[in-house]
């Protein structure tokens, strides 16, 4: 799926929204369910859709998978003005 | 600390620019402008305003100032500035005539008894009584309390939300990397997130050699250059060796060595250079310090585990030492056997433990041979009835004698079912097909090719290609015809079957067991 076709999914948007303004952390679905106040199966969904796209880093563990944003300088460019773009 | 005073000194800017936006503050202005119809409202958001402010903020707004000639307009500041500095000193509500005729008001904005700035109210044409005044007072400590609060409020959710966010990072990383016990998965896995919570682009993780006084490359990840240099590190030397002799994070510019301390210093993670380019924060060295004393419990409990898997593979190696010098036939090649019986696992997509305990099997799958007598074991005719029975208890009685080791509970249905058939004509309990444990039917085929292949006093040593013909033969009766394939793909390996071969022509091959009775 394209960037930007998937930033106008709401609960895309609000993930990645989330990881964007806090570049350092690594969260479980449930815990950034809770953080943006979403449902945690449609959260999982995204995470993953956001994934494989490598807008995020899946760290999967036999117990549970910690996602966190990209280290791609160019990604998170991109992804900076298509938010910016979005909210104006 | 320099965060805080920051944050200090923003509050009064913050809290006016809520005031102004307050929603009860309008509609308070509206309802007691409807009573006392003042032409103008004011906010003034500092205690102490100059004269040249105020004469900014109400030149602003004053319909009347706008025109009034210099002396009047001179007069008029005077009065609001005397009640302002009236209303800073009773820190209560002020009234004032602000021109002829016309009077105003001035509320002072407190919190905590500290005074930020003011509210008031001008060129209202009538006076004003004292009891409406107390209520636009009470209804306005009401309106600035309300927005206060917010304000804290706000304050605290932009405050404590970083945190509540960086503590369930930490969290997070403890699951993930307190999922794996094994030493070779568990190091790379803390340098990858320890990277991408401090945003850096190098971490080297290094463990202490005691002996060596040095400080040995355990993992190192770098996200630029695809070639990782692995380097001894001799202990008070360099960012990591010296974070190791002195038991505390030595930070730098561009790096950040956190020593991993658990009774001793056992070893340091080491960050190098800033994605952003920026130096290493104090905090940066906080996180790390709190990830440092979760790897540590992580790599003691993997440190903890590799040694007492060492500990039983150990023991179960003496123990099947033992087993085989008590059965009267002789050396088995092992080692070949039992690569055979990983190398079948693994193309049967068996995880970790189900191959661990393959091994442990392949190891003891006959250690209840040891409770039947070496008559019955060694005749070379025919067993009677009796003689058979015993043969058939052995699955049982190896379980039994097995099942104290707690290490070996996931192997007892393998040792159990290893002579199960596959058309249920076997025994203990005559299981068919997949009722027969996967580890089972897999014995179950190596320890018939190891029979026909090893010498035995009731049957002719089979050749190799001989014994693969008689598996091939009875696939699907006796043995798991999926197993079977497999098998004699694996039986193909060149390295598997030269080893077999090596193994089979060693000396003490031929000549019988090693060390059986000396």
């Amino acid at each position: 799926m394209n960037l930007e076709k998937m930033l106008k999914s709401k609960i895309h948007r609000k993930v990645v929204l989330f990881f964007h303004e806090n570049q350092t952390s690594i969260d479980t679905p449930r815990g950034i369910a809770t953080w943006i106040r979403e449902d945690r199966l449609r959260v999982l969904r995204a995470l993953e859709d956001l994934a494989k796209e490598e807008i995020l880093v899946a760290h999967r563990a036999t117990s549970t998978t910690g996602y966190s944003y990209t280290r791609n300088s160019r990604l998170i460019a991109k992804i900076n003005r298509l938010l910016n773009k979005k909210s104006s | 600390m320099f965060e805080e005073s920051k944050k200090d000194s923003n509050y009064p800017r913050e809290l006016f620019e809520r005031l102004k936006n307050s929603v009860s503050l309008k509609k308070e202005e509206e309802c007691f402008g409807y009573c006392i119809k003042p032409n103008m409202w004011w906010l003034i958001d500092r205690p102490n305003p100059k004269l040249h402010e105020l004469n900014k903020i109400i030149c602003q707004t004053c319909p009347y100032l706008k025109k009034a000639a210099a002396k009047k307009r001179s007069k008029c500041f005077k009065q609001v500035f005397n009640a302002l500095k009236k209303a800073a000193q009773s820190k209560a509500l002020t009234r004032f005539e602000c021109i002829q005729g016309l009077h105003g008001f001035i509320y002072p904005i407190l919190y905590n008894a500290k005074l930020y700035g003011y509210i008031g109210a001008c060129y209202v044409k009538k006076d004003i009584s004292p009891q409406l005044l107390n209520i636009f007072s009470a209804f306005t400590d009401t309106v600035v309390k309300e927005v206060q609060k917010e304000l804290e409020l706000s304050k605290l959710y932009e405050t404590v939300r970083p945190r509540a966010i960086a503590l369930s990072t930490v969290h997070t990383v403890y699951r993930l990397i307190s999922s794996t016990l094994d030493l070779n998965e568990l190091l790379p896995r803390i340098a990858r997130l320890s990277l991408q919570i401090i945003r850096a682009n190098r971490c080297s993780i290094k463990l202490v050699d005691a002996k060596r006084k040095t400080l040995l490359p355990k993992a190192t990840v770098d996200l630029r250059e695809k070639k990782v240099r692995l380097k001894r590190v001799r202990i008070g030397r360099w960012a990591p060796g010296k974070a190791v002799k002195y038991g505390r994070p030595i930070r730098g510019e561009n790096y950040l060595a956190t020593p991993l301390i658990d009774e001793d210093v056992i070893g340091v993670i080491t960050l190098y250079d800033k994605v952003d380019y920026k130096p290493f924060t104090p905090f940066d060295q906080e996180i790390m310090s709190t990830l440092a004393e979760q790897a540590v419990i992580a790599i003691k409990n993997a440190q903890l585990y590799k040694e007492q898997e060492r500990l039983t593979i150990g023991a179960i190696k003496s123990l099947s030492t033992i087993l085989d010098t008590r059965t009267p036939w002789p050396y088995v090649p092992r080692a070949s056997f039992l690569k055979i019986a990983l190398a079948v696992g693994q193309e049967m997509r068996m995880d970790s433990n189900e191959l661990k305990s393959l091994e442990y099997a392949s190891l003891l799958h006959d250690a209840g041979q040891i409770v039947v007598p070496d008559e019955v074991l060694s005749k070379p005719t025919k067993l009677t009835g009796k003689e058979y029975e015993m043969v058939k208890e052995h699955p049982m009685r190896g379980v039994e004698i097995l099942k104290h080791i707690r290490a070996l509970k996931s192997v007892m249905p393998i040792i159990m079912h290893h002579h199960e058939k596959y058309d249920g004509s076997g025994y203990p309990k005559g299981l068919k097909k997949e009722q027969i444990p996967l580890g089972a039917r897999i014995m179950a085929v190596i320890g018939a090719f190891e029979a026909m292949i090893g010498k035995r006093p009731y049957r002719i040593q089979k050749t190799i290609d001989e014994a693969l013909e008689e598996i091939k033969k009875n696939s699907g009766t006796q043995f798991d015809p999926n197993v079977v394939d497999i098998f004699l793909k694996v039986m193909e390996r060149k390295d598997i079957r030269t080893m077999l071969e090596r193994e089979l022509h060693q000396p003490h091959a031929a000549a019988g067991r090693i060390v059986l009775k000396i």
